[in-house]
């Protein structure tokens, strides 16, 4: 296969960054995207010119690392696939690609298409946790937890914090990373002590991070790799109003 | 705690959004149910219109209450509007959309278009100031003419008999139900009435229900303009 | 050199409470004075950093990752051991023990593997605790599932994200307390060297890999939990990021690294389709639990699978192991797997791979519930491959996958510099020549939250050491070696690059420290080695500039240190000259080809004390004494 890539060039947060065009003649179908790159990134380094550099680790679709838009849609147009995991043979011969990085205010690129998503980092440390210390635990099966609360919970758990969602969102919304962590814990037992602090903590952290309101575009959902669903934002609504009117 | 704090949470603000929005739904759906008894004739036309005008003091406060919901409505929108634009500092160079809808998206400038046709209509219908010659009438009722009440009827006939007028009116139903499409089952989606289930019959029942009021409202200015309705007049 | 593992004396079930009471504890109120540096955030680096600083300790915690929730744990698909006996079907603490020695082939210490068994329940309370959401039956109970060969269930998952849910609340666990400012978080910052002052560790030297900043962090402890170095193979299944350096620089400050030969080789995963390969995916071991593996009775069939019919199939595995079939533990699975594609009977475009056919189960249990087991497991499969499992056969081959080697760990997890301990898969102690599935989640957990609080205290208990500041020479030697490594990389200007090196050591190492090893093989890539290394420093290309983000000189600075480890994997290889676990010496073997252990020989530990680049290192020896097993045969026929 032959294809045109446009990628994403930028040299830090201040630059202006540009859309740099290059040729790759040789893509087999079997390759996954960020292969396809790696082959790219050999032959610049051979002639001297800086690879495109991209977050990537496990490759395997889990790690929530890899963080390309791909023809304007984060991790491309595969439903419920990570770039790591969009192989070739869902191109055509001859087409053109372009690539981008996430992009958010929340998100400032740090190169190419590198971002920094450490705002989930503090949204996280705000509230998405069971505040519960090492060795504190009683015997696990002294809480019977209905299977279907336990399969939803699992639903939202399978959130890989990727922040596809914040880039798929025309208003940069990061409802569905929150609603995730928030969901998971709501439907649980262990989770009730803090439920309410913990949707006023994550939510007042996630406004304060400079993320956007959902009007309920459902970008997010579509361009999930783990295809968490929306019904959690409209979880994360009760919870929040709920705390906001009853937190003592 | 001022009154305006909620707006500093994203959440909050959909849900005033929400709030908000399920009220002037209830509202546009009930002054269309109203409006289109113009189709069954003057007589009961005019008596719903002189119900509404006997309540008297109720009426305004309906009519503040929606205006309060109406200004709350909009002041959170414009607010969010800015905030979501700020979010998004470099836009994509291309960008593909998968799930919103067109009514999704220009849900601010759609409300901008329904809230300049309000103004409008207002100042058409409810205060007379746009065409003075429409406005005022009076109908004789009653056995041998008694009473006299203000003549809607004539005031909706004549109004729409304007084809401008009309055209006016039917572009800004459109905007109301593209509006309509995306805000409902939105309403319901940040009122957490939502699940995998649920979730599709509401977005098909929002789709219906733009398209009924759409309907509704644009049959009274159409049939009129086209001398179906009010012919004899 | 004399090796104390330190274990403790009296019955084997007591030990580890006896010497929780004879270690010395540090009151609550002063262990606010003490630091301790943890590297990698994984499941062990994670948990150990969270427990510390619940008990008061400030921890400095350290990933090259952007987020502590990345760690290569998270790849775990199947799931967790512990000897909860929730299945009532005969499992014990006990149980788990004696698999776990007899599945890492008598090559692991009895006490340790012991205590793992026995913290194995409390991690399962732990982390059902912190809300992860394990697999339930109707009732509201934990489930369970037999998992990798073992005849209880004693495996609890999350579907197939086990590790992630587990590192998840590991990592939950973590952010509340930097939340809390107990613990210091450092991302996209990897560990280039350890500093010692007076031969005990006090720091790490770190480079920021948005900036290329090189700094110097002190503390009174050090914990190394950065993972295995089976990326040794350029193909693996380990991320890509994955790498030996923190591990190798210990080493090369003097800590031995024990047992490296001891490769993990797992059974199922995707083969490799061409020359652009950058990693191996691993189809979760479960899938034998239902799968049959086969390959064609005739060299070269090219017929498509299901056209070959029933009696023109060789089910090797339950062929050659009957009680265990396609479940028969993983060295034995691969190195079968291995021998039919040796014999020309392999399938896959390279014609190394195998079957793994879920058409009976599909007949026997439905679609429905084949979709349960493994949708997602199958969904993967056809993203990568295109096939679609339901309806052809899954190729699988084998793939570097856990090393069970590492740097060697006393009883209370210190290597053998004072100061540095050595967490989850980066040290070598519970898994003996072979891991059993599930085990890594639960080792790295054990590590982190139920061993390392405790031992820690103990070794931090015994004297306050005077602050040394960072501008101590000894920092500032460490920091000035880094940055002249770097230079190095960015001036010799050559033509190759990192990845090309490691793609040539990964096969060199593949072909001769895989699956099955032999005298000549190894002899030979120790000739090979320097050459590629020389080659390296001679030959390499990297662009940019070191104070940027700069992923080539990440991998170069990676390549280097895999180019002299890979020498220590040869030479332990070399001398263990006996079969036992994943380590299969092609010179011992039985008449039907099975391993031959040399327990009179070898039932002990090899780790390598370090002489210099390019010298042989020295080879010490701990004796494994087994006073509650009996040393068996592993037969799995």
């Amino acid at each position: 296969m032959k294809l045109t890539l446009h990628i994403w060039r930028q040299k830090d947060a201040n630059d202006k960054g540009i859309l740099e065009t290059h040729i790759a003649d040789d893509v087999s179908e079997d390759m996954s995207f960020l292969e396809m790159l790696d082959v790219l990134n050999e032959d610049l380094i051979l002639q001297d010119k800086e690879p495109v550099t991209f977050d990537h680790d496990c490759r395997e679709g889990i790690c929530g690392t890899c963080s390309l838009t791909i023809n304007g849609r984060p991790h491309g147009h595969e439903k419920a696939t990570t770039t790591c995991q969009l192989h070739m043979r869902k191109f055509t011969d001859g087409e053109e690609i372009f690539i981008e990085p996430f992009r958010a205010k929340a998100f400032p690129v740090i190169k190419d298409l590198v971002v920094d998503r450490s705002p989930f980092e503090r949204i996280m440390q705000a509230g998405g946790f069971i505040s519960i210390h090492t060795g504190a635990a009683q015997d696990a099966n002294a809480l019977p937890i209905s299977k279907i609360n336990a399969e939803l919970a699992m639903d939202a758990a399978a959130c890989i914090g990727c922040g596809a969602c914040v880039a798929a969102c025309p208003n940069g919304a990061a409802m569905l990373f929150v609603s995730a962590k928030v969901s998971q814990f709501a439907l649980l037992p262990q989770g009730q002590p803090e439920r309410q602090k913990r949707a006023l903590a994550m939510v007042n952290k996630m406004d304060a991070e400079g993320f956007g309101a959902c009007t309920n575009h459902y970008e997010c959902e579509a361009s999930c790799p783990k295809e968490v669903s929306v019904r959690f934002i409209a979880k994360l609504n009760r919870e929040f109003l709920g705390a906001s009117l009853f937190e003592h | 705690m001022g009154l305006f704090s909620y707006l500093k949470s994203t959440i909050l603000s959909k849900i005033v959004m929400a709030g908000t929005g399920v009220i002037l739904v209830l509202f546009v759906f009930g002054h269309m149910v109203g409006n289109l008894q113009i189709l069954i004739g003057r007589e009961v036309f005019n008596t719903y219109a002189h119900f509404l005008q006997s309540l008297g003091e109720l009426l305004w406060l309906v009519r503040i209450f929606l205006f309060i919901c109406l200004i709350l409505h909009i002041i959170t929108a414009i607010r969010l509007y800015f905030l979501n634009k700020s979010t998004k500092p470099a836009k994509y160079q291309v960008k593909a959309y998968v799930r919103s809808t067109l009514s999704s998206r220009t849900m601010i400038y759609g409300g901008i278009a329904i809230f300049l046709f309000l103004v409008y209509h207002l100042l058409h219908f409810t205060a007379g100031v746009a065409d003075s010659s429409i406005y005022g009438h009076v109908e004789r009722y009653g056995p041998l003419g008694i009473f006299e009440r203000q003549d809607a009827y004539y005031m909706v006939i004549a109004g729409f008999r304007s084809v401008p007028v009309s055209l006016i009116y039917i572009v800004g139903v459109i905007f109301l139900a593209m509006h309509l499409n995306h805000s409902v089952q939105s309403m319901f989606q940040t009122l957490s009435i939502a699940g995998p289930r649920l979730t599709p019959v509401i977005v098909r029942f929002s789709r219906i229900f733009a398209f009924i009021v759409a309907t509704g409202y644009i049959l009274m200015p159409l049939t009129i303009m086209l001398g179906i309705v009010g012919g004899g007049l | 050199m004399r090796l104390e593992s330190g274990i403790p004396s009296g019955p084997l079930k007591d030990k580890w409470d006896k010497h929780r009471f004879e270690m010395k504890l540090i009151n609550p109120a002063n262990k606010r004075k003490y630091s301790i540096i943890v590297v990698g955030t994984g499941l062990a680096g994670g948990a150990a950093a969270a427990s510390f600083a619940e008990l008061g300790y400030n921890v400095k915690a350290f990933t090259y990752n952007d987020s502590p929730r990345r760690a290569h744990s998270i790849s775990a698909q199947g799931g967790i051991n512990s000897a909860k006996n929730y299945q009532n079907d005969g499992d014990s603490i006990w149980r788990l023990f004696y698999d776990t020695i007899k599945g890492g082939d008598f090559r692991s210490r009895e006490a340790n593997v012991y205590r793992l068994a026995q913290v194995s329940t409390n991690i399962i309370d732990q982390c059902v605790a912190q809300g992860v959401p394990f697999a339930r039956d109707y009732g509201g109970l934990l489930a369970n599932r037999s998992f990798g060969g073992a005849q209880v269930a004693r495996t609890f998952y999350a579907r197939g994200q086990t590790g992630q849910q587990l590192l998840l609340g590991a990592y939950s666990a973590l952010s509340r307390m930097i939340g809390a400012g107990k613990v210091e978080m450092h991302n996209r910052k990897e560990m280039m060297d350890i500093v010692l002052i007076d031969g005990v560790a006090r720091g790490i030297v770190t480079r920021d890999l948005t900036n290329g900043k090189i700094e110097s962090f002190e503390a009174d402890a050090i914990c190394l939990a950065t993972g295995g170095y089976g990326n040794v193979f350029f193909l693996s299944t380990n991320a890509q990021a994955c790498n030996v350096t923190a591990a190798f620089r210990a080493y090369k400050k003097g800590a031995l690294f024990a047992n490296p030969c001891y490769t993990q080789i797992h059974p199922t995963c995707i083969p490799v389709s061409g020359d652009h390969q950058s990693k191996l995916t691993l189809m979760s071991e479960s899938l034998r639990n239902d799968g049959r593996i086969w390959v064609p009775m005739k060299k070269g069939d090219n017929r498509p699978p299901n056209q070959i019919p029933e009696n023109e199939r060789d089910y090797f595995l339950e062929r050659k192991y009957p009680s265990f079939g396609n479940l028969s533990p993983r060295d034995i699975s691969s190195r079968s797997a291995q021998e039919v594609c040796d014999e020309g009977r392999g399938v896959s475009v390279t014609g190394y791979g195998v079957y793994l056919d879920f058409e009976d189960a599909i007949g026997r249990l439905g679609k429905e519930t084949i979709e349960e087991r493994y949708g997602n497991l199958f969904e993967m499969y056809e993203r990568i491959t295109g096939d679609d499992p339901y309806s052809t056969p899954m190729q699988i081959y084998p793939a570097s996958h856990y090393t069970m080697g590492g740097l060697w760990v006393d009883y209370n997890l210190m290597s053998t510099i004072p100061g540095l301990h050595v967490l989850g898969e980066a040290n070598f102690s519970d898994h003996g020549a072979n891991r059993l599935g599930a085990s890594a989640l639960m080792q790295g957990l054990a590590d982190g939250y139920f061993v390392i609080p405790y031992t820690i205290a103990n070794y931090l208990a015994q004297g306050k050491l005077d602050k040394a500041g960072t501008d101590h020479p000894e920092f500032k030697k460490a920091e000035q070696e880094v940055k002249e490594k770097i230079n190095k990389f960015l001036s010799i200007n050559g033509k190759r690059t990192p990845t090309s090196f490691h793609r040539e050591l990964g096969q060199l190492v593949w072909d001769n420290v895989g699956m099955g090893r032999n005298e000549a093989g190894l002899r030979k890539m120790l000739e090979k080695i320097p050459a590629i290394r020389e080659e390296f420093w001679d030959n390499l290309k990297v662009t940019g500039r070191s104070e940027d983000m700069n992923m080539v000189i990440e991998k170069a600075g990676r390549v280097a240190d895999f180019l002299e480890f890979a020498e220590i994997m040869a030479w332990d290889a070399l001398e263990r000259e006996e079969s036992c676990g994943a380590h299969f010496r092609e010179e011992h073997q039985t008449e039907d080809g099975e391993a031959l252990r040399d327990d009179e020989k070898f039932s002990h530990v090899a780790a390598w004390e370090y002489k210099g680049v390019g010298n042989k290192p020295l080879r010490h020896r701990e004796e494994l004494e087994f006073e509650n097993v009996k040393l068996a045969v592993r037969s799995y026929k």
